[in-house]
């Protein structure tokens, strides 16, 4: 039984020194020294040769016992020891995540590029075209194929730029139009953004140089209900709400008929309000069915093909859905103005 | 265009609807109402008063004046008007009456409570005479001023009006409005009542395109003299000046029918002829504006025997103006070419109430109604005239348009509603269209004179005067029938989009750019004016020519931003405009400018705008610029080329460029031409390469050279010389100083090498190297640290 009580002893001063053990080195050293291969137990070990046959089964299995629990002990130990030592080390590895990260910020685009490119996808999924024009344009393309000849009242509508080589910057984006046409013929759906002039005075209201997008359709029977229809789809979609709108007469020399569009009001929903002026309308923009005179100017027959246009003022849109209220914020490329959006 | 609701009601007598109304329904179906504004509404309140007493008040030139306002009531009022007399029947305005936007009160002037006020004919708006109080006749203290009512103007919006010169005048609008509620229509005019005989005076046109018409009436023993207070007031109340009875009828006309007219003295004319004539170059006409015209053989002038006497169309001459002597008048009521007298109008900035009209194309029918309209109201507004002579009428051939065919179920197709054919024939029966069933379901439209000048010569164009006075709200939105298809591409735009989102991830701002260039810009760049196109009528005198760089405006965009941040980034993609020598249209091409500015800057702002142009540009390759502008700065300044294309650069601003400006800092600048780009990009189609399988072997070289040795060059030479074997060459470091020789650097690259189908081995590997290096000294590089 002397083995018996050596590893009782054993036991007993190895948890103690486990128990206070203050550091990873310490624990080890005790581990070394109770389980090591030179070490206490590994020593009792030897004597177990000398044992009487029928006290080796008895002292085996305490031996093993201690063993186990010591390991036990020391694996738990240790364990304690290096979740501290973690925990010690994360500590340590505090940061002010507070602190403003190094390196560039995504700079933004114009406001008038998203409204533009919103309303592009908008149109690209009804299945329009989007067509490029020149901003440096020809008479004839600006107002002579849209049904504005030279001494036509309607060029007072439009102040017009013109150029040293002839030409003149167009004044909306309605000559892609007659582009359009003349390159795809009918049917035909397109639409045209862009940049356009007048020559006016810059004021908070006013630019000489603004963008709009311009819109066709042409097929078979193409009529003012189907407009109607249209601009109602299309505007919804451009607010992201249900718009209710409405058509009165418009002049336009391309059109026939032509329209004013309004949309009930977005603010006050009809009601009145300081927006629309108190009369639950607003005005938002000209279509109409393409004039016969403009297709065959195209050399489109008017009487086998039908369509409508319409002229979105980009600017205007931008203005309305930011609030805008100083339309020279657009070209005056101040930062504190853009990087807003 | 004002229009007066009084006169509108006068020539439709069934008018039940109230004003604002009234505008809701002419701005849904004929034009667009700008407002609707109360115009003498203070005549409610206005009391005819006679002047009893009057006191000087010490140390004023205002008197006080006892006044007697009816049922033998008195009130005192202090004025200050230098007619005002005893006996004397005045306006008077009672306390608490709103006059021009004020609230006359009980206001003491002078210590004395003024009850009130006498008025002027200019503060009660009825002419603008403001010299004294107004004086009245017919009236007895405490009545209404006789024939003067409140009234409401409603005013269209001339663009709006453009295609309609029947709508000019307000028996074109009142038959819009009768149509619209459906009231009957009174005609003002009775030509009936037109002297018959030979014209007094002859009329002689040159040219009938120009003009097709002249009539001409003439009267004896006129007296000028005011028009009575009503129509004054009714006058003014549109906007037209009242100056004498003959003159305000012709006005008179010109707002109702409208066919301008003009009155001369027929004793200021030298014979009797009118000639209707091209002026000859030089003629001078002194016009009733004040202004002294010299004319051109493109403006038409009517004249008697010794020159002209008016600008057709457009003004009348100070010599044949009626006076306050004038006994004999010549009225003229012509129809001129719209196209001409527009010319005329626009060649000496002259836009009168009559060119106005006439550059709409009115209606040459027109003319005898203007003259038995005026000699209607010259009889009754003027009772000692009697007509000299009948009517002189020198026209061109009338031609009527053909009648339009109209099939009913075209309108039906147009509008996307069907409409009856007896539905149609009310509609335009009731705007004065005539209309006829010519065959089962096809209707002959017969368009009135006062249409068919430009306005309505289509059968679509009677599509519109249906559908509106239908109104569009009675039709149901249909979605349109149309194939199902994919629109034609436009993978430029798409590559513009993409390059937008790539520099704007990159932290760039984008800004909007005008298109226009001024000289201190071109000057500041170099730029020639000669090479730009110019702007024949600039809006400002700075913005002279179209630009054919973004930079002008992008430097802009620095010197305005640099005083609100220390650094910045900020992009524009726009249109380059290049002139085409032979006046064809000319070439615009898209390009991307960027600046990226700091106030603190260093050879690292421009490696960064490089970084930057490589995100953009992948694969780009960067030259340093052999030949620099005379704005970037002379050593900072790199071309840039993607498969062989040299599309753009990348340099920093001149410095003094910004110095000059008072601006710290520094600014790098990328300009890159996106056609270009877009054309080297779609040249060379990304192809998949599968990854290597065999495993590749590494080395670093460093290669020993002059200083100013780019780095651009040795990655050439290393790239010609490792051939198809190297797989990645990676730029280490460079290094100057010791031990090195002063003026040399040490240029360090690791280079990757392997083959496609095995792993190479050392001596392969070898042998490659020293290929490499053996090509180099062959060059003349010294490479450094190796035995």
């Amino acid at each position: 039984m002397v083995v018996d009580t050596s590893l009782e002893e054993l036991r007993k001063a190895t948890l103690a020194r486990f128990a206070s053990a203050t550091a990873l080195d310490e624990l080890e050293e005790a581990r070394v020294q109770a389980l090591g291969r030179k070490g206490t137990l590994a020593a009792i070990s030897k004597n177990f040769g000398k044992l009487a046959p029928e006290e080796r089964a008895h002292t085996g299995k305490l031996l093993n016992a201690v063993k186990n629990e010591l390991e036990a002990e020391y694996e738990r130990k240790k364990a304690a020891f290096e979740r501290e030592a973690l925990a010690q080390r994360l500590s340590r590895e505090w940061i002010d995540v507070t602190l403003p990260a190094p390196g560039i910020r995504p700079g933004s685009l114009h406001p008038v590029t998203q409204i533009q490119e919103e309303i592009e996808d908008l149109f690209t999924s009804l299945g329009f075209a989007i067509l490029d024009g020149p901003e440096v344009e020809t008479e004839e393309h600006n107002f002579d194929a849209l049904n504005i000849p030279p001494t036509h009242p309607a060029r007072d509508m439009q102040d017009t730029f013109w150029l040293t080589n002839g030409h003149l910057l167009r004044t909306h984006t309605s000559p892609v139009q007659v582009r359009g046409m003349r390159k795809f013929g009918p049917p035909l759906r397109m639409i045209a953004p862009g940049r356009t002039f007048r020559n006016e005075e810059v004021d908070a209201s006013h630019e000489h140089t603004f963008y709009q997008l311009e819109g066709m359709m042409i097929d078979r029977d193409v009529s003012v209900a189907n407009l109607i229809y249209f601009m109602k789809t299309l505007l919804s979609g451009v607010f992201h709400r249900d718009v209710t709108v409405r058509l009165r007469p418009g002049y336009f020399p391309f059109v026939e008929p032509g329209f004013e569009l309004d949309i009930q009001c977005l603010i006050c929903g009809g009601s009145g309000c300081s927006v629309c002026k108190q009369s639950g309308w607003v005005e938002l923009l000209p279509c109409g069915l393409i004039h016969p005179n403009v297709l065959r100017l195209s050399n489109i027959d008017p009487d086998e093909w039908s369509g409508f246009a319409f002229g979105l003022g980009l600017t205007r849109l931008a203005m309305m859905r930011y609030g805008i209220d100083d339309i020279r914020q657009l070209q005056g490329g101040d930062l504190r103005f853009l990087n807003q959006f | 265009m004002k229009f007066s609701y009084n006169w509108l009601r006068e020539l439709v007598p069934g008018l039940a609807t109230d004003p604002s109304a009234l505008e809701h329904l002419i701005t849904m179906k004929t034009a667009e109402c700008e407002g609707i504004f109360p115009a003498g509404a203070h005549f409610e309140n206005v009391r005819a008063a006679r002047v009893v007493s009057i006191e000087a008040l010490p140390k004023s030139k205002n008197k006080k004046v006892r006044i007697e306002i009816g049922a033998g009531r008195e009130a005192s009022v202090v004025c200050g008007a230098p007619n005002v007399r005893e006996g004397m029947m005045a306006a008077w305005v009672p306390p608490g009456t709103e006059l021009a936007g004020r609230t006359i009160s009980r206001a003491v002037i002078d210590g004395i409570e003024s009850e009130g006020m006498l008025a002027s004919a200019d503060e009660l708006g009825i002419n603008r005479d403001h010299s004294g109080l107004i004086e009245l006749a017919n009236v007895a203290p405490g009545q209404r001023l006789p024939d003067l009512a409140p009234d409401w103007i409603i005013e269209i919006d001339n663009k709006s009006l453009t295609h309609r010169p029947d709508l000019w005048g307000h028996y074109g609008m009142a038959r819009e409005v009768a149509a619209i509620t459906h009231n009957a229509l009174r005609d003002p005019v009775d030509t009936q009542e037109l002297p018959e005989g030979a014209g007094a005076i002859k009329v002689e046109i040159a040219d009938h395109r120009l003009c097709p018409r002249y009539s001409a009436l003439c009267f004896d023993q006129i007296r000028v003299g005011p028009l009575p207070l009503g129509l004054q007031l009714r006058l003014e109340s549109v906007d037209l000046n009242t100056i004498s009875n003959i003159v305000d009828v012709t006005n008179y006309v010109l707002a109702e029918l409208p066919q301008p007219m003009h009155a001369f003295d027929r004793d200021k004319l030298h014979g009797d002829t009118i000639y209707v004539r091209p002026a000859k170059a030089g003629e001078r006409l002194a016009a009733l504006n004040g202004e002294t015209y010299t004319l051109t053989e493109a403006d038409l002038v009517i004249a008697d025997a010794r020159g002209p006497i008016a600008l057709a169309g457009v003004i009348g001459g100070t010599e044949s103006a009626i006076s306050e002597t004038t006994t004999r008048i010549v009225l003229e009521s012509a129809n001129f070419n719209a196209a001409s007298v527009r010319l005329t109008s626009v060649r000496h900035k002259l836009r009168t109430d009559a060119s106005i009209r006439f550059e709409k194309s009115l209606d040459p029918e027109n003319t005898i109604r203007g003259l038995a309209r005026a000699a209607a109201l010259i009889r009754q507004l003027c009772p000692s005239a009697v007509h000299a002579g009948g009517v002189t009428d020198n026209r061109a051939p009338a031609h009527l348009p053909a009648p339009i065919a109209l099939p009913v179920s075209f309108v039906g197709r147009k509008l996307g509603k069907q409409i009856s054919g007896g539905e149609i024939s009310e509609i335009l029966g009731a705007l004065g269209f005539a209309t006829r069933e010519s065959s089962a379901g096809l209707l002959e439209v017969t368009v009135p004179s006062w249409r068919a000048t430009k306005d309505i010569s289509h059968k679509d164009d009677l599509v519109e005067e249906i559908g509106r006075m239908i109104g569009y709200g009675e039709i149901t939105p249909a979605a349109p029938l149309v194939a199902s298809v994919v629109p034609p591409a436009n993978p430029m735009r798409l590559y513009l989009r993409r390059i937008r989102r790539v520099i704007a991830d990159q932290g760039f701002t984008e800004v909007y750019n005008y298109s226009f260039l001024t000289a201190a810009d071109a000057e500041r760049f170099h730029f020639d004016l000669g090479e730009h196109i110019g702007v024949r009528n600039p809006i400002a005198a700075e913005l002279t020519h179209l630009r054919r760089s973004l930079l002008p405006g992008v430097f802009k965009n620095i010197l305005g931003n640099a005083r609100n941040f220390q650094e910045f980034r900020v992009f524009e993609i726009g249109h380059e405009i290049h002139p085409d020598g032979n006046g064809a249209l000319p070439d615009e091409i898209p390009h991307l400018a960027a600046a990226f500015y700091q106030q603190h800057a260093s050879e690292q702002t421009f490696f960064e705008m490089k970084r930057v142009a490589e995100c953009l540009l992948r694969e780009a390759r960067f030259r340093a610029n052999p030949k620099p502008a005379p704005y970037m700065h002379p050593e900072r300044a790199a071309l840039i080329s993607l498969n062989g294309s040299e599309l753009g650069g990348v340099f920093e601003l001149h410095p003094s460029l910004l110095a000059d400006e008072g601006l710290e800092g520094r600014a790098v600048v990328l300009d890159i031409d996106l056609r270009l780009a877009f054309a080297a990009q779609e040249a060379k189609p990304f192809r998949y390469t599968p990854p290597r399988r065999y495993p590749t072997s590494g080395f670093d070289l460093s290669i020993v050279t002059e200083k100013r040795t780019p780095v651009g060059q040795l990655e050439d030479e290393l790239r010609a010389l490792a051939r198809e074997h190297l797989v990645s060459l990676d730029f280490v470091r460079q290094y100057e100083g010791a031990p090195l020789a002063a003026g040399t650097k040490s240029v360090s690259h690791h280079l990757e090498i392997g083959a496609a189908d095995h792993t190479l081995s050392s001596e392969e590997a070898t042998r490659i190297r020293s290929a490499i290096v053996s090509g180099l000294r062959a060059r003349n590089y010294e490479i450094r640290g190796l035995d």
